[in-house]
């Protein structure tokens, strides 16, 4: 079996946050809680989840855009964690990021031209004649006129600023691509444009996403392996057969169910399994299952002992006590 | 005999003057929503849907955006003919809006429950530990967990999600008469994106508020909506009931955009075709206003006519109407 190219094991980040009233000591919150995966050469790799529940920190750490606490990060069986200046800087040139918020992402006193390309200059990959060419073609290729390439961010649309962004990632050639809510604020139109291009883009390069979204038809579209986490930590894994056909963490089933559908009929079938309840404090997480406290299933153990994730089934791990080894979905 | 519409715009016309002239970014729009209504917008990434939103907030981008023609009435005023001042007290609390970016809109040096203090402060004469109370209130209504704790972060110590609903937790304070929620839940995951719809249909049962959605999540649009108007290239293209323009399109461009979304698969299989595509790019903002139809470009349907001659709106039952010279070739 060839390795992994992104290898993740017990990443755990912590943020110092300031508590509540009426002592306000310090407090922390833990974003993320020992999540453990790999990445294969070639693979999309889903990142689904509650919001608040530690995807964007997850790949922050990972991009060591933000300090970990914990645990270990190896890209192509580097230990990215443990790199410094020159090193880490060539290590970061294989990654590249699209962000959820491409506003605050792009330079607003840089011409587009000029953001597309600042990833290429400050290493040196590509000689400047042929930048004016690559430019062209990743215009074209995200959908952009060429005539736009000279304007500033705030002269795009929402949707027209994040074809910049996914631009400019792909113009070091990065073997990874961490996309963040990537195609969130795009219409569907483009967004089927820009899916088709990612998916094209990785046959034709063997690129590896670690894709974050909201949107589970996207997901459910674009990504191999699927985790997905609840407060800090990934409750479920598995392939994308397995997770969309065969759902079993009760937080997973209720995600799915409350995707909106175009279909009155599907609309009338599915139940949905609406959660009640708040979300317990991420600076004081419960000592049992994170999920408890909102879980229509939940029994007193739930409260008391935290769920292991286990593999119940081929490739389809699960944290959740009442998930037997039949594999049966409990609601 | 039906109620007066609480919004009604007519004939407005948006120009900008960019580099190569003035241009329309909207063109003869109108419509109109009553109250406790849900109106959805969709369209294409540039097409004037926020510029709709902010000429309605009285917010249409100075000096380069000015409203050139056209009335927007607000329970009967033209909220085109009234001084900032006016202006500046019907915003945030009769007509108040959640925007496309949080992080642009929310003050970073402040925190979540004083941004939202502050507005209460403003326009409903709260005091403050009243104000304070209430926003904490909010942010709970809107899901944060921890809501107390949470009042006192800062927005760039929240997740994506999280900003956004401290945005939600803002515009809906003041209980407007109108909210317009631009793309609102698109960082959300679906399980809190159905709350957030509970609570925004809670807010219009309770305060007959009417809501604008601006949306690209098509089923979203089927679940929260009423009615929908597709807008393309500064006009709007198609308005009609939902279940009506979901089942039946009239003009092409609302085919595609339906056809080309990624739906979640009740049985998923191992097949994954490309996704259908409406080829081709919006036409540049200088073309917008020309004598054509403006999708012409991209149509599989257009004619000669097509690209000499604006098509106008033309009726097809009750409150359907659609803009395209083949409509009835459509569905
Ligand atoms: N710089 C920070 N300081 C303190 N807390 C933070 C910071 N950044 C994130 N957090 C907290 O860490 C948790 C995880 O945030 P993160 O942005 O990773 O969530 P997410 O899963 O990406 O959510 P979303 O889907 O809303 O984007 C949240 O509770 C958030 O409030
Ligand atoms: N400040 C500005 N300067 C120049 N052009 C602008 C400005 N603001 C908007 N535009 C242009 O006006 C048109 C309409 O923009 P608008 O923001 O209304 O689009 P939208 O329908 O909301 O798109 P999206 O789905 O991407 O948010 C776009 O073509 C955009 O490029
Ligand atoms: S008017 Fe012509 S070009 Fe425009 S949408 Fe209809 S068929 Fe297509
Ligand atoms: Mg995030
Ligand atoms: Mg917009």
């Amino acid at each position: 079996m060839t390795p992994p190219l992104l290898s993740v094991k017990d990443l755990t980040v912590r943020f110092k946050v300031r508590g509540a009233a009426p002592f306000r000591e310090a407090a922390y919150l833990t974003a993320v809680d020992g999540v453990t995966f790999d990445v294969a050469r070639g693979e999309s790799l889903g990142i689904v989840g509650e919001s608040g529940s530690g995807k964007s920190t997850t790949a922050l750490a990972i991009a060591r855009l933000i300090t970990h606490h914990s645990g270990e990060v190896r890209l192509d069986g580097e230990d990215l964690l443990a790199l410094k200046g020159g090193d880490l800087r060539r290590a970061r040139r294989k990654f590249q990021f699209i962000f959820q918020d491409p506003y605050s992402s792009l330079n607003p006193r840089r011409r587009a031209a000029e953001i597309v390309t600042e990833p290429l200059a400050s290493i040196g990959l590509v000689p400047k004649g042929d930048r004016r060419k690559l430019v062209d073609d990743l215009f074209e290729a995200v959908g952009l006129r060429p005539e736009q390439q000279n304007l500033f961010p705030h002269q795009f649309s929402g949707g027209q600023r994040q074809r910049i962004g996914i631009a400019r990632a792909l113009a070091p050639n990065p073997a990874l691509v961490i996309c963040d809510e990537a195609v969130s604020a795009l219409d569907v139109a483009v967004q089927a444009q820009i899916l088709n291009l990612l998916r094209r883009l990785q046959r034709e390069r063997g690129l590896t996403y670690l894709f974050i979204s909201h949107d589970l038809g996207v997901v459910q579209h674009m990504c191999d392996r699927i985790a997905v986490m609840y407060m800090g930590k990934i409750v479920e894994f598995a392939d994308r057969l397995s997770l969309f056909n065969s759902p079993l963490h009760p937080y997973t089933c209720a995600l799915l169910s409350a995707v909106p559908s175009v279909d009155p009929d599907r609309r009338a079938r599915t139940k949905r399994i609406l959660i009640t309840g708040e979300p317990p404090s991420p600076t004081s997480p419960p000592p049992g299952c994170r999920f408890a406290s909102r879980c229509p299933v939940a029994e007193p153990r739930c409260k008391t002992e935290p769920p292991p994730l286990r593999e119940v089934r081929e490739g389809h791990r699960v944290a959740c006590h009442l998930v037997g080894d039949d594999a049966r979905a409990p609601v | 005999m039906p109620p007066d519409p609480i919004l009604e715009v007519k004939g407005l016309r948006v120009e900008l003057s960019t580099r190569s002239g003035t241009v329309p970014v909207l063109d003869d729009l109108s419509f109109s929503i009553d109250a406790g209504e849900t109106l959805a917008f969709v369209g294409e990434s540039g097409c004037g849907k926020s510029m709709t939103a902010l000429a309605v907030m009285g917010l249409v981008p100075h000096p380069i955006g000015r409203i050139a023609s056209g009335s927007i009435r607000l329970a009967g005023e033209d909220l085109t003919r009234v001084p900032e001042k006016r202006m500046r007290a019907v915003r945030g609390n009769d007509v108040s809006m959640i925007f496309q970016e949080p992080m642009t809109a929310l003050n970073p040096v402040y925190t979540a429950g004083e941004q939202i203090a502050e507005s209460l402060r403003r326009h409903q004469d709260m005091g403050r530990r009243a104000a304070w109370e209430h926003a904490i209130e909010m942010l709970a209504a809107v899901g944060i967990p921890d809501p107390r704790g949470r009042a006192s972060a800062y927005p760039h110590q929240m997740s994506g999600g999280q900003r956004q609903r401290v945005m939600i937790a803002m515009a809906l304070a003041c209980r407007p008469k109108v909210l317009i929620a631009d793309e609102p839940t698109t960082a959300l995951d679906v399980t809190v994106q159905a709350q957030i719809f509970e609570l925004l249909k809670d807010l219009r049962r309770e305060t007959g508020t009417a809501l604008i959605l601006i949306t690209h999540d098509m089923g979203v649009v089927a679940e929260m909506a009423e009615r929908m108007i597709v807008m393309y290239a500064g006009r709007k293209v198609e308005d009609g009931m939902v279940t009506d323009v979901i089942a039946e399109p009239k003009h092409p461009y609302t085919r595609g955009l339906i056809s080309c979304v990624p739906h979640l698969a009740e049985v998923l299989t191992e097949e994954r075709p490309d996704l259908t595509e409406v080829p081709g790019v919006v036409p540049p903002l200088t073309q917008f206003g020309r004598d054509m139809c403006l999708f012409s470009s991209r149509c599989p349907l257009a004619d000669d006519k097509c690209w000499e001659e604006r098509p106008p709106e033309r009726r097809f039952g009750a409150g359907h109407v659609a803009a395209c010279w083949h409509a009835e070739e459509v569905s």
